[in-house]
């Protein structure tokens, strides 16, 4: 700053807000008295346009340099006053303000106090206002592309929205085909739509859009760069088929030498499936794919006398020398759609679900009753001749939710409409079965669900509060034991199927997306939202936004509607094709940096990094500030041991003179 | 413990490597019980080389005061390794430069020999004053053997030694390339010197003590110049713009200036007791940073200098940190 | 100690949360010690630790650092970082002989404006309790 500071203050009456209780000539005449200060003026509402006209007036004609406005707080009109420096042609980093109203004028009644203190906070401004410098706003190109981590419903809205609006949009799925858990559903609560049939013209959508590159099969590997900017890595699993010679005929998987005897996740492992398989038969793309870890060619080099499915490929697309292939692309913002995992509840043993066959989750239950499942939707239990439809069927709800035992002390959400669903489907299919569901409280919060969870009552289902403590096995019969707290009496209930209403739990591999994406983690350990009320779908990075259950659990609606807020989020950089960056950024001095790392360690944004440079001849290490990362929040600085890391307007230098004048004993 | 001619040998092999530009360790000083830091840049220079009680600088120093002059255009800077004699604490120091960066694992060779604590020269020179010979000593199990002008006297340990190795819980080297002698059994578990006192004092009683203390600093800068873990090329002490503390000396400026540099130790000071030995003014330094490790062990269980890839103390947080002081 | 002592107290305040808790308690008019005088940083990460001995050495008589509430910073991890540094620095202060009522910390959150009265009232008193700080005070020199 070669210039000498001439600064400007004003002091503003706020009608009789301040000038009630602060005397406001007094505090004029002593900021006149203050180093540096050209000019001093007093007006009644130094926001309104004849307020600012004073200041662009006064800058113009007095050449002032620096401006400080005694008034209400900066979080008020900070915004305002700079914009008025700005209309004048100065920088409006310049200005400072001296909150008189909020913290003096409003808080003490008694002029006696309020004036000196407000004189003190005037001093404050004006000694950091002489040390402000000026600031550029910049503004970084953005790629009006988009990428969407998850093919599941949250994913696949996304990306059509965004698709919709004109924006290119790489959809990535870690499975063969996109549909997530929604696909897994029969019915959907409350209004009992067939999930695959409201989701699979989506699901074609997302195939068919001419803005939406599809890679299923695919995970990302590395993200780098920042919003607008981002560069990603996406490797494309090798499914050893030619996807474009694949006509989804279905022989292979017919033929397989391991046919039918392979656990198929789709079918919440209760169905079974071949090595070469397609997930679904809605599967989309509808392309078969080799699993790597039970294809015996694949696993141990041989299959019989030669690869039968390659045999019976009418299209010769079985290729076992295909690799996987990595490709880089560049996108302005990233969706983190990954979904859920549902509990496992091995870890309640005493409900008996690794001991009894017929004690299943509520993801297989809903396997059971599908049509597309692994029983055709007759919802039989046992093998073989043993197969029938069960007579006594009970749920419990809250397994492996509002539960510290197992660490998840949360409410899923969905479970007791998804129970409630389940038992009428039950009662649907067999209308003479008992239907008990054991609860601890009925949430049917949610638009029809109370309707519903009345209509599943009055269709017989039985409703016992309490929680049982155990399930064990008597004679043939499945005993639930549990207190019936409404009467306090102890039971026994026999049961031919026990479903565990388990609840929704972040995936096991969300370690890797957070890793990729340094996201972070609520107390639950889904996914964490920027601000629990206001930014329900930001991420603390910019130009990363969330979806779905990956955020915490939802059922379709709420996902479909953070799906669709994620995607309008995301297109703001998109259409702007620019972004912009905080201009009171951190800033390194190179020669006083030695590299320690300790400001790289601390920023929650990692937005620092040491590089090295070459000082005199030698190889040093120094910090160096990623511009568009950078929040402005100051950690850095003060983890700085030699003070040379520092954020703009809020430098050492520029605190410093403010302690100072407010250490003077008036 | 370890003999003198491996140590020289060993010292010379090392100088012999063509990587190597020199070694640090200590030689003989000038009188009585002084002990200087030596630069064997040769490997005869070897020979000068001792290893005693009397040896109470802290070597890890000299790898961050090490100057980098600017370099003529073209020239390369000589990326020669620099050898170290380090025992207990001073490897600690060595392994807190490396957590942040001081240092690079590559440039150093780290010669570790056991110790047995370094006696205190003002302890020493209250019951035996030095005179112009210069004198020797060696550990010998619980004491110290004084060899004055080929007197031998043997002098219980807990009496002259540093109140810092009094309670050293690290005597022997936490990381070396080589290793030389045989380890050392630890001899103490807890305990901070001289902190209980004023812990257990009032805050008039406390600032009384310190008070005097400060008042007789006259800002020679040794106590930071004698720590290895004060290596900022422009430290912020004393800096002018902004100006965190006046260049003058009173009891304001000294007491701005001690309670800084404490701070800036935390978590990274390795209690090697240099600051309080370098001291002309026989302030105790340790009392002040050994209150600070104290609470950095108790209340964040840290222990700087132990873990070549830890997190520094100062760029981590623990989400159960305790609040009990927070309104 | 006379009663007539009005302490002279600074206070660093985080712009998201404290700042915001003590425009609150203006907005709702509420009335509290005139004697603690304000200075906004962005977030109590910010805030180095020598900023404390900075104040009492210019003429504060106490200190007051005041942030988010632990997992509401507005940068995520400001204010656990300074929760620990000033843990440590208040333990040195204390150690040295400084009355441990002249430094304090707080959470205020932005919907906090009865705990920010609150929080001044306590402060305001406890320095009152001890008079003016004048162990290391810093002498201005009349050249």
């Amino acid at each position: 700053m070669s210039e000498k500071p001439r600064v400007g203050v004003y002091v503003c009456h706020c009608g009789i807000n301040i000038a009630a209780t602060v005397n406001v000539e007094e505090v004029v005449e002593f900021a006149s008295r203050l180093p540096g200060v050209t000019v001093v003026r007093n007006y009644a509402y130094m926001c309104s346009d004849p307020g600012q006209q004073l200041v662009r007036e006064d800058i113009e004609n007095e050449n002032l340099n620096r401006i400080v406005v005694a008034s209400c707080s900066p979080r008020m009109h900070e915004i305002t006053f700079r914009r008025t420096l700005q209309d004048a042609g100065l920088n409006p980093y310049y200005l400072e303000m001296a909150n008189i109203r909020e913290h003096c004028s409003w808080v003490h009644p008694d002029s006696e106090e309020a004036t000196p203190k407000a004189k003190k906070l005037v001093s404050a401004a004006v000694s950091k206002a002489r040390m402000l410098e000026p600031l550029e706003e910049k503004e970084v190109d953005s790629e009006r592309t988009a990428m969407v981590i998850g093919g599941g419903i949250a994913g696949i809205q996304s990306a059509l929205d965004i698709a919709d609006a004109g924006y290119q949009v790489y959809l990535v799925e870690k499975s063969p085909s996109v549909g997530g858990r929604m696909a897994q559903l029969d019915k959907t609560f409350p209004t009992l739509d067939c999930s695959a049939c409201i989701m699979t013209p989506k699901m074609v959508d997302v195939a068919n859009h001419p803005n939406i590159e599809l890679m299923t099969y695919s995970e990302v590997e590395e993200v780098n760069g920042f919003i607008g900017n981002f560069e990603v890595k996406v490797r494309k699993k090798a499914r050893y088929v030619d996807i474009d010679k694949c006509n989804g005929c279905g022989e292979c998987a017919d033929n397989c030498r391991v046919k039918n005897r392979i656990p198929n996740e789709f079918d919440a492992n209760v169905g079974k499936r071949s090595a070469i398989y397609l997930p679904f038969p809605q599967a989309v793309p509808a392309k078969f794919t080799v699993d790597p870890d039970h294809c015996l060619y694949l696993t141990k080099g041989k299959c019989g006398k030669g690869p039968k499915c390659q045999e019976v490929c009418g299209t010769g697309a079985i290729d076992f020398e295909q690799q996987d292939e990595e490709v880089e692309v560049k996108v302005g913002a990233i969706i983190v759609a990954t979904g859920f995992d549902t509990f496992d509840p091995s870890n309640k043993p005493e409900y008996g679900y690794q001991d009894y066959p017929n004690v299943i989750t509520g993801l297989e239950m809903e396997r059971l009753v599908a049509a597309s499942g692994p029983t055709g939707g007759e919802l039989l239990i046992g093998e073989g001749e043993n197969a029938r439809k069960p007579k006594k069927v009970a749920f419990i709800q809250c397994v492996g939710s509002r539960d510290a035992s197992v660490g998840n002390e949360y409410c899923s959400r969905v479970c007791c409409m998804y129970t409630a669903k389940q038992a009428h489907l039950i009662k649907e299919k067999v209308p003479d079965a008992e239907v008990t569901v054991y609860y601890m409280d009925v949430r049917a919060f949610g638009k029809g669900f109370e309707e519903f969870y009345d209509r599943v009552r009055r269709e017989g289902i039985r409703y016992v509060r309490g929680n049982p403590s155990e399930i064990f096995k008597k004679d043939d019969k499945l005993i639930v034991k549990v207190e019936d707290t409404l009467t306090a009496t102890p039971r026994e209930d026999e049961a031919d199927l026990v479903v565990l209403a388990v609840g929704l739990e972040p995936r096991q591999d969300a370690r890797g997306v957070i890793d990729l994406l340094r996201l972070s983690q609520t107390s639950d350990r889904f996914f964490m939202e920027a601000h629990p009320k206001l930014y329900p779908v930001d991420t603390s990075t910019d130009g990363v936004f969330l979806a779905g259950c990956a955020q915490g659990p939802k059922d379709i609606p709420d996902t479909v509607a953070q799906a669709k807020g994620a995607a309008a989020s995301a297109m703001i950089p998109l259409s702007r094709g620019k972004v912009k960056v905080e201009a009171q950024t951190a800033e390194v001095n190179e020669a006083t940096c030695r590299g320690c790392g300790f400001c790289t360690e601390v920023c929650p944004y990692s937005a620092i990094e040491l590089k090295t440079i070459n000082w005199f001849g030698h190889e040093v290490n120094v910090a160096e500030v990623n511009e568009a990362l950078c929040k402005g929040c100051g950690t850095c600085s003060a983890a700085c041991l030699s003070n040379s890391i520092q954020p703009r307007s809020f430098r050492d230098s520029q605190i410093m003179p403010q302690i100072a004048a407010l250490g003077v004993k008036s | 413990m370890v003999d003198l001619e491996t140590i020289r040998k060993k010292a010379k092999e090392i100088v012999s490597r063509e990587d190597v530009k020199h070694l640090i360790g200590w030689r003989k000083g000038t009188f009585g019980y002084r002990v200087t830091p030596y630069w064997v840049e040769a490997p005869e220079d070897a020979e000068e080389l001792v290893y005693s009680p009397l040896c109470n600088t802290n070597l890890a120093t000299y790898l961050t005061l090490a100057e980098k002059l600017p370099l003529p255009k073209g020239q390369e800077p000589d990326r020669r390794k620099t050898a170290l004699l380090v025992r207990g604490c001073d490897s600690r120091a060595v392994v807190q430069l490396l957590t942040e960066r001081g240092v690079d694992r590559e440039q150093v060779v780290l010669l570790g020999l056991p110790c047995r604590g370094v006696v205190d020269l003002r302890k020493l020179k209250d019951s035996y004053p030095e005179d112009n010979e210069v004198a020797d000593a060696e550990w010998k199990e619980d004491k110290i053997v004084l060899n004055v002008s080929g007197e031998k006297k043997e002098i219980p340990r807990e009496e002259v030694l540093d109140d810092h190795c009094l309670v050293c819980r690290y005597p022997n080297p936490v990381e070396a390339d080589e290793t030389l002698g045989e380890k050392v059994e630890p001899w103490a578990e807890e305990s901070h010197p001289g902190v209980e006192e004023l812990e257990n004092a009032s805050f008039d009683k406390r600032w009384d003590f310190w008070e005097k203390e400060f008042e007789r600093c006259i800002r020679c800068y040794a106590c930071r110049n004698a720590c290895p873990m004060c290596y900022c090329e422009d430290c912020i002490l004393d800096r002018l713009n902004p100006t965190w503390i006046y260049r003058s000396n009173n009891y304001s400026e000294n007491t701005a200036f001690h309670i800084a540099r404490a701070f800036h130790l935390v978590g990274r000071c390795v209690s090697c007791g240099a600051c309080e030995r370098v001291c002309p003014a026989g302030i105790p330094l340790g009392k002040i940073n050994q209150k600070l490790v104290k609470e950095v062990r108790e209340k964040y269980e840290f222990e700087p200098g132990t873990d070549p890839e830890g997190v520094p103390f100062q760029a981590s947080y623990n989400p159960q940190d305790q609040e009990d002081f927070i309104l | 100690m006379s009663e007539q002592f009005e302490p002279n107290i600074v206070a660093f305040l985080c712009n998201w949360c404290s700042y915001a808790g003590a425009d609150l308690a203006g907005t709702s008019r509420t009335h509290y010690p005139a004697n603690l005088k304000v200075i906004r940083v962005m977030c109590t990460g910010r805030i180095n630790p020598l900023f404390v001995l900075n104040a009492l050495q210019q003429g504060a008589d106490g200190v007051l650092v005041s942030g988010c509430h632990p997992g509401d910073c507005h940068y995520m991890e400001g204010n656990m970082y300074a929760r620990r540094r000033f843990r440590l620095m208040k333990d040195l202060l204390e150690y040295l002989g400084v009355d441990s009522r002249r430094f304090h910390m707080s959470w205020v959150s932005a919907s906090e404006g009865g705990k920010w009265k609150e929080v001044v009232e306590k402060v305001v008193d406890e320095v009152s309790e001890i008079g003016p700080f004048e162990q290391f005070k810093r002498e201005k020199i009349n050249w």
